[in-house]
């Protein structure tokens, strides 16, 4: 039988990459947040067919840009993007956006005069060429921010409780710190792919994450449950290998769980991709890699660290007597 | 098939047949029952607007939920009046804001990213004697005409004028009256109004709208008036009472509104969105049946049937609840029916397990499921944690997200545990249907080495 505990130190390393990784990015680069987070104002126009060529895409942007900033006077850019029409044409079409920074968010009626020149201006044509447009002042995008961040650390606070209760039989309280080790690997894993590829931090990236510790714990529950179970039945084999026996007994579950769910939300995800539905896009990228993380961490971070706290303590007690 | 198991094993199927037809076509047998097509789409789906009016007070300070109440009454006014029944307007008295909703109407006039801070302005409050001979088709009375010098004289009270308009229990205790405050300036006019129009009415008009028309009882000389309501059943007197008394404030609020966050989607965008999120949500579930029996067999069989079971009884959840549907929350729809066969696959395992160690089909079954629910039970309850939070603490979108996984979750016990069980049961007692194989166990293992 495979034994994954003499191995975990290649896991460990695995996963320890990935976080540096976000980490450099961190220092490097930041987090991008998202409008609904920073604050700002977001106008989706729809262009002209023809309207952008590959030789003036440039050049046009910076001229919508300009005049943005002369009608309002607030600095501004421009950003051309491409959206796909299922209903009608079954044709992409091209998308004007426009950024202006959360220090100079537009009041309501600066949205509109901006639409109206630029449609005006640039002669925009189809019937109703405002697509979408979002505006948030930064103190609002700060408290959205302050209450995803507490509720991240409420549902942490709850699941370990629970945790604690459901596991006492197995030394619950290091049983449930180790399982929350896990789901925080897969927290920061998630994170630092949200660093390294720059996408941008919203409130779906809470939803996510929170999703995310309540499946990784979920994971992570039905090992130590089997662990739980060979422990009554099998009390002479040493840890180590009931752990890992308990580890293997469940793989099979472990990974069809993760195929199923993986199905369901890479679906999602391919179908937001191809048509360029950003939001549902944005949502389920970072389940994807959650879900994935969720079912490694349980079998290759949690459950070894536990073994490793559970050697050690026996060992400290070897010495003490 | 025993009898019995045969009964339920076919109730499920009819069960399931039903739940389908009436998500599918909104009635069952004569009655409407509220289906599918009834889930009410969020404005990320139909496209609409979404704004948080902010009140801003001029000494900062946080406005009472009396005046935010009166605020929103005023707004829900001036959508009826502009037909625009189909919205949510809801208050956050903490952050003291009015959020307002409003999909896109094809072919509406009213647009109402344009007016969405007009919706939000100070109301136009009148207190005015009117012409009785003169009436709208309604019956209401005809506001004056401030150009008209004769007509302005007919003005009593505006806006400023009131201080304060509380509704309270009538002193006989039967029902909600209104009692209303004037500034010194106010009780001055309403003194002399009063005492000359006695037993004639005094229309109230907010922006130019008939909202109440009391007949004056006597002259009120100190400026602290009563409105009583006679002309309603008692049972509805509370609430008429609160929006009269709020609509009345809305001319002289302490505060404006700002639409500080706005959140516009036009029709096509959103509806371009759903019929993706819904082709996406049927390959997900063809993709995750195919999976199922492929890799179990027989009770992957019955597992698609107990999804296709989870997928129509949270539509109809969804639909009966009234919970809006946003984009995140499909999402949260298609996740849960690839985290609804989990329950499935632990316990299939399980009996697969209990088949290799030598126990009979029956047998397996039945310690598969027992011993497999604990896990299931534990493992759910994390992400019903999760669930929870994210609704307590999400905003718009994201509670729908949470609404769903929350009712996915719940869902599957019955479903992918109760429902799934009862079936498997009533099947494996076929003699066809006892071969190993049909459970995704190779029959050379049958009876051989435990824990593969």
């Amino acid at each position: 039988m495979v034994n994954l505990y003499t191995k975990r130190n290649y896991f460990f390393i695995l996963s320890a990459i990935i976080i540096l990784a976000g980490i450099v990015s961190y220092f490097a680069m930041g987090f991008k947040l998202d409008i609904q987070f920073e604050g700002g104002t977001v106008i989706e126009l729809r262009a002209n067919k023809g309207m952008f060529t590959d030789a003036n895409t440039q050049q046009l942007q910076t001229q919508i840009a300009e005049f943005v900033t002369k009608t309002i006077d607030k600095p501004s850019s421009v950003q051309k993007s491409a959206a796909f029409d299922v209903n009608g044409s079954n044709s992409s079409y091209d998308v004007i956006k426009i950024n202006i920074g959360s220090e100079n968010t537009l009041t309501n009626a600066e949205v509109t005069t901006v639409e109206e020149a630029v449609i005006k201006e640039f002669k925009l044509t189809s019937d109703d060429p405002v697509i979408s447009e979002e505006s948030v002042e930064p103190f609002i995008g700060k408290e959205i921010m302050q209450n995803g961040l507490k509720a991240v650390a409420i549902a942490f606070a709850l699941i370990i409780i629970y945790v604690w209760i459901r596991f006492r039989v197995m030394s619950g309280l290091s049983a449930g710190v180790f399982a929350v080790v896990g789901v925080l690997h897969d927290v920061l894993i998630m994170i630092s792919v949200y660093l390294i590829f720059q996408i941008p931090v919203n409130e779906s990236f809470i939803a996510a994450i929170l999703t995310v510790v309540g499946y990784s714990m979920n994971d992570t529950i039905i090992i130590y449950d089997r662990i739980r179970e060979n422990n009554r039945l099998l009390r002479k084999v040493p840890l180590p290998e009931l752990v890992n026996d308990s580890i293997m007994q469940t793989l099979n579950r472990s990974i069809n769980t993760v195929v199923t769910s993986l199905i369901a939300i890479t679906t999602v995800y391919i179908f937001a991709k191809v048509n360029g539905i950003v939001s549902i896009e944005e949502f389920s990228f970072p389940l994807i890699i959650g879900i994935a993380a969720g079912c490694y961490s349980s079998i290759f971070i949690a459950s070894p660290l536990y073994v490793m706290w559970k050697e050690s303590q026996k060992k400290t007690k070897a010495v003490k007597a | 098939m025993r009898g019995s198991n045969a009964v339920k094993f076919f109730s499920i199927l009819v069960i399931t047949g039903i739940l389908t037809w009436i998500a599918a076509f909104g009635s069952f047998a004569g009655f409407d029952i509220p289906g599918a097509k009834d889930i009410r789409p969020g404005i990320d789906i139909q496209g609409g607007v979404d704004a948080k009016l902010y009140a801003i007070t001029e000494d900062g300070k946080k406005p009472s939920e009396k005046d935010l109440d009166s605020a929103r009454f005023t707004i829900e006014k001036r959508l009826d009046s502009n037909n625009i029944f189909d919205r949510v307007v809801t208050v956050d008295y903490q952050k003291g804001y009015v959020l307002v909703q409003i999909p896109h109407k094809k072919g509406e006039s009213f647009d109402p990213q344009k007016s969405i801070e007009e919706i939000g302005k100070t109301a136009l409050l009148t207190f005015q004697e009117v012409d009785e001979t003169k009436k709208n088709a309604d019956g209401t009375y005809i506001p004056a005409d401030p150009t008209k010098e004769d007509e302005k004289k007919r003005i009593i009270l505006q806006g400023q004028d009131i201080k304060d308009a509380t509704s309270e229990p009538s002193q006989d205790g039967s029902g909600f009256q209104i009692s209303l405050k004037m500034s010194d300036e106010g009780a001055k006019k309403f003194a002399e109004a009063t005492a000359r129009l006695v037993g004639r009415p005094i229309a109230i008009f907010m922006d130019n709208k008939q909202i109440s028309a009391p007949v004056v009882n006597e002259a009120i000389p100190n400026g602290t008036a009563r409105i009583s309501l006679n002309g309603t059943p008692a049972n509805e007197q509370k609430a008429e009472a609160k929006e009269l008394a709020g609509l009345i404030k809305s001319g002289a609020l302490p505060f404006k509104l700002e639409a500080k966050q706005v959140n516009n989607i036009s029709p096509t965008l959103g509806s371009n969105a759903l019929s993706v999120s819904i082709e996406a949500f049927v390959v997900a579930f063809i993709l995750i049946c195919i999976f199922m029996v492929g890799y179990y067999r027989l009770p992957g069989f019955i597992a698609a049937i107990a999804l296709f079971l989870h997928t129509v009884m949270e539509l109809l959840a969804l639909s009966w609840m009234h919970i809006t549907v946003t984009l995140p929350g499909i999402a949260g729809l298609i996740l849960t029916i690839g985290m609804a066969v989990d329950a499935n696959v632990i316990i299939f395992e399980r009996i697969k397990e209990e088949i290799r160690d030598g126990k009979t089909l029956r047998t397996a079954i039945e310690v598969g499921f027992k011993r497999a629910f604990s896990a299931v039970l534990d493992g759910n309850i994390t992400t019903i944690i999760a669930a929870l939070v994210l609704l307590k603490f999400g905003t718009g979108p994201i509670q729908s997200f949470a609404y769903t996984l929350l009712i996915g979750v719940i869902l599957s016990f019955i479903t992918a545990v109760t429902a799934t069980r009862l079936m498997l049961n009533a099947v494996s007692d076929l003699d066809i249907a006892k071969h190993p194989v049909l459970y995704g166990v190779s029959a050379r293992l049958k009876g051989g080495k435990a824990n593969g």
